[in-house]
């Protein structure tokens, strides 16, 4: 089996990439009744969860055979990290995330994917909150509160240092109001049909 | 019948211009049947002799001969196969259709017989491709195809087939698995309205019987509209009267479930689900039924936004009847990560502030949107205005039509007013 592309894309850190490549090399190899043993499983389970893909996750490790789970610690520990995301358990994450020797392959991917996780989380706080107390927001990025304040503070929010409440800034909505003007023309012509 | 040599000399030898591989097909019928299959274990040999990219016509006859005879052929023969359902050129083999369609149906029991699914993929998808005059023909493999996906749980891999539009139909059969299977995909992704969207082509499409896949797409279709709407809407008026008149008998349990759903009380909706949940597990429904009765709580959120601009954590606790305001809090948020709901969490008073939805419509993407839509909608109309003149000049249907007095216009309105009600 070559593995020359996965790990190119693991050391260019092109980690969006590798989820759809795994797939196919998987399949094609699976079609040439290939073993697998020297496939990358965990790997290829993180790049469903780098992509937020939680049903190809699931899927995924629910197709491995038993012995396949039970002889990659490795592996095991990358599903710990899909469990929490699939229950929603937030705080979970990051447990999961930091209680692991990760191999030399996964370390920079698996900081990578906390990156991006973190930036998703506090997006979702930045969205669904307009108050907060610094508790939660510490709970829900993974962070000592004095972290969690100091990142939320670089982004604009503003800190009730009595109640310990974080007041949410939301950001301008930013559009791109530029239109074609062929494309409004077509609608309009429609429009135009339709009443007519 | 001439020797194997000669008839591989001539597949070697008649595989280049379209005349050349006409009179290989004749001379490959005459040589086709029983004789040739009662050599099927001799016939492996000569395929290393052929190249599956240049001699596929004749590369496909001696194949089948070996899938069909039902000899042991090794575990090397499927490496043959999917070599060749991935190499086959395509304007051979579609000369043979039958042939290669019986390939991939022996190659799928194969795979499935070794209970690795996962092996059947890429060839099946690859064979999807080459039999197909057009990516808008429903073949026998795409069902095929399909299920092996739902084995071997690449449900993603699925989609490769499923995000075509289906136009041409040969067998109902292949339709109905396809909707069937492809429904059970768009679950397994848990995007409910694709899933809902194929279900109902299942229960709606045309049949003079009761099929037992429609009923099975029946009852999924069921789950899948509360799940995503809340209500299972009545059958439109296309439906066949088959359907129409037997389906809900056949699905008792699940139509008292949708009345039971819309009764809106989470604790009456648990006990039927627990009281029921035999039924549902025997028709591998239990998973689907749990997705139903957790979609309670979204659904009684969602009713809230409509009638309050705020309330309190507290409040939609206790009218969606979870234990504490702080389990209300996640669902809310988990319903603001998921898109469903447009709201606000204020934990300072412990309020939820629920707004309408942003999309202003004016953005250069819904401007994309919708031209894309119109321009797909006038394409599918003209489409189908040209099958409804096709059909009004077709004497079969015109004598028909002469005897109940049907006029065509009348089965065409039901076409157009339905593609602009989707706009």
């Amino acid at each position: 089996m070559d593995l020359s592309a996965v790990q190119t894309a693991l050391a260019d850190k092109s980690y969006s990439a590798l989820a759809p490549l795994c797939d196919d090399i998987l399949l094609q190899a699976a079609s040439r009744g290939a073993t697998t043993d020297e496939w990358p499983y965990a790997v290829h389970l993180l790049a469903h969860l780098y992509l937020n893909d939680l049903n190809s996750a699931r899927f995924f490790w629910k197709s491995l055979p038993q012995e396949v789970k039970d002889a990659r610690p490795e592996l095991a520990a990358v599903w710990r990290i899909g469990q929490c995301l699939w229950n929603r358990d937030y705080a979970g994450v990051y447990t999961a995330a930091q209680g692991f020797e990760w191999g030399t392959d996964l370390a920079d991917f698996i900081t990578s994917f906390l990156e991006s996780y973190r930036k998703r989380i506090f997006q979702l706080l930045t969205s669904a909150y307009s108050t907060i107390i610094v508790a939660d927001v510490a709970h829900f990025m993974g962070m000592s509160e004095e972290d969690a304040t100091n990142y939320a503070v670089q982004n604009g929010w503003s800190l009730d240092a009595a109640t310990n409440m974080l007041t949410v800034k939301k950001p301008k909505a930013q559009t791109n109001q530029k239109l074609d003007a062929s494309k409004l023309q077509r609608l309009t012509e429609c429009v135009f049909h339709l009443e007519h | 019948m001439e020797s194997l040599e000669a008839l591989v000399a001539h597949i070697q030898g008649l595989s280049g211009s379209p005349e050349e591989v006409a009179h290989l097909h004749s001379l490959l019928k005459q040589a086709d049947g029983d004789s040739l299959r009662s050599h099927a274990a001799a016939l492996v040999p000569f395929l290393t002799h052929l190249s599956p990219e240049a001699h596929s016509l004749g590369y496909l006859y001696l194949l089948e001969a070996c899938a069909t005879s039902g000899a042991n052929l090794g575990a090397d023969f499927l490496v043959t196969v999917a070599d060749f359902l991935t190499a086959c050129s395509a304007d051979q083999i579609r000369l043979a259709p039958d042939k290669f369609l019986n390939v991939c149906r022996v190659f799928k029991d194969q795979v499935m017989l070794l209970n690795t699914p996962i092996r059947g993929i890429a060839p099946l998808r690859a064979a999807v491709r080459k039999i197909q005059a057009s990516p808008e023909q429903l073949t026998p493999v795409h069902a095929e195809y399909l299920l092996l996906c739902l084995l071997a749980k690449q449900y993603k891999a699925g989609l490769s087939v499923l995000e075509d539009d289906i136009f041409e139909v040969d067998q109902p059969k292949d339709l109905f698995l396809y909707c069937y299977y492809g429904g059970m995909i768009y679950i397994g992704l848990k995007k409910f309205p694709k899933a809902s969207e194929l279900l109902h082509n299942a229960v709606t499409a045309p049949m003079s019987s009761l099929n037992a896949i429609a009923v099975e797409a029946y009852k999924k279709y069921i789950l899948v509209s509360l799940i995503q709407n809340g209500q299972v809407p009545s059958f439109p008026k296309y439906t066949s009267a088959t359907a129409q008149r037997n389906m809900k008998n056949h699905a008792q349990i699940y139509v008292e479930l949708s009345t039971c759903y819309g009764n809106g009380r989470y604790t009456d909706l648990e006990t039927f689900v627990e009281s029921n949940a035999a039924v549902f597990q025997s028709d591998n429904n239990l998973g689907l039924a749990k997705q139903v009765l957790s979609s309670m709580y979204k659904r009684n959120i969602q009713r809230l936004t409509q009638t309050y601009l705020t309330l309190s954590l507290e409040d939609i606790a206790r009218s969606v009847q979870l234990d504490t305001p702080r389990d209300a809090e996640m669902h809310v948020l988990r319903m603001i990560e998921d898109g469903e709901i447009h709201a606000t969490i204020n934990q300072k008073d412990g309020m939820v502030s629920f707004h309408e939805d942003p999309e202003q419509y004016k953005s250069v993407e819904m401007v994309e949107h919708i031209d894309t839509s119109i321009q797909r909608l006038t394409a599918l109309s003209k489409k189908l205005a040209s099958i409804d003149e096709n059909m009004a000049c077709d004497p079969a249907y015109l004598l028909k039509g002469g005897i109940t007095g049907d006029s065509t216009t009348t089965t065409s309105t039901p076409f157009h007013t339905s593609i602009f009600e989707m706009i």
